[in-house]
């Protein structure tokens, strides 16, 4: 039976229940190990140990999770500001090596992508950090952009400004796949 | 500047008018491009480094009823006690039997705290 988030962290908090949280993490990880190697630049071993810190972090401050915002918003913010105070810290010791192996795993996947895939990921790649990140989560995860601003934790006018600006760039980057689709 | 296949064109023009039908056409496109990362042991990494259990809820409300049960039995003691018969026995001066009394009732109070602490260990 597939609870929901809220009966899960009742489980959590009011019983000690350790499966309903491992139900949770299995619920979440995907989505934010994939969120992480986007903001780790790639690097898929930092990006995992921050999601692992992340939830274990969140399942310490459980109890004091008063359920105003969504838990996905919740886990993100903690996973966003650990990789944030982490990269503060480290800036320079990025893992080259596995960067780089990871993009050439991700260039040999890409010759087997359809176009779209592929013109997609170049076009966001021409958008700046904020701006990607902004339209990650508010168009590829759902969040609301007072979700995103919460998690991202600048002021609500700024990412909705990242927001439109990444939009319009995207919009003209990919015009002609759109024309495309329009046009059958 | 536009992307088609991989190449960089200059751009045509830039389309308008239609932002909520391409935030669609986007969020479709990004979300139908993103894999899903398989567990490879990611959920048993961190469910073994999780803390261990606190005290559990049901625990501590176990102990709440332990405590409320000493009370109960406590107050069916004191309404079954035959407090006018002591007091006419105060009244009387006996002394020995207040004393009596009292130690029985300060015994009864040790003997349930005692008990509340062994259940509790």
């Amino acid at each position: 039976m597939d609870l929901n988030d809220e009966d899960l962290i009742r489980r959590v908090v009011e019983d000690g229940d350790q499966r309903a949280y491992a139900q949770l993490v299995r619920r979440y990880q995907s989505q934010l190990r994939f969120s992480l190697r986007q903001l780790c630049n790639g690097d898929q071993g930092l990006a995992d140990d921050m999601a692992q810190e992340a939830f274990i972090k969140a399942y310490k401050a459980l109890p004091a999770f008063r359920g105003d915002a969504r838990f996905s918003t919740w886990l993100y913010r903690i996973a966003y500001n650990l990789v944030m105070s982490h990269k503060r810290k480290n800036a320079p010791e990025v893992d080259q090596e596995a960067v780089d192996r990871a993009q050439a795993e991700e260039s040999v996947e890409e010759a087997h992508q359809l176009g779209m895939a592929r013109d997609l990921n170049s076009a966001m790649g021409e958008l700046s950090d904020a701006q990607r990140q902004a339209v990650h989560l508010c168009m590829q995860r759902g969040f609301s952009h007072e979700e995103a601003a919460t998690i991202m934790k600048l002021p609500l006018g700024t990412v909705k400004s990242h927001v439109n600006r990444a939009r319009a760039k995207l919009q003209s980057l990919l015009q002609p796949w759109r024309e495309e689709v329009a046009g059958g | 500047m536009v992307i088609k296949d991989g190449v960089v064109h200059s751009a045509p023009g830039v389309a308008g008018g239609d932002e909520p039908d391409f935030d669609t056409w986007l969020s479709q496109q990004l979300q139908f491009n993103e894999p899903h990362l398989d567990d490879e042991g990611f959920c048993e990494r961190v469910m073994a480094d999780l803390p261990p259990v606190p005290a559990k809820r049901s625990e501590r409300r176990a102990t709440r009823y332990q405590y409320a049960a000493v009370v109960a039995a406590s107050a069916i003691v004191c309404w079954q006690f035959p407090l006018e018969d002591v007091l006419a026995a105060m009244a009387a001066q006996s002394i020995s039997l207040y004393s009596l009394v009292g130690l029985g009732m300060l015994s009864s109070m040790v003997a349930m705290t005692g008990g509340i602490l062994a259940a509790r260990r």
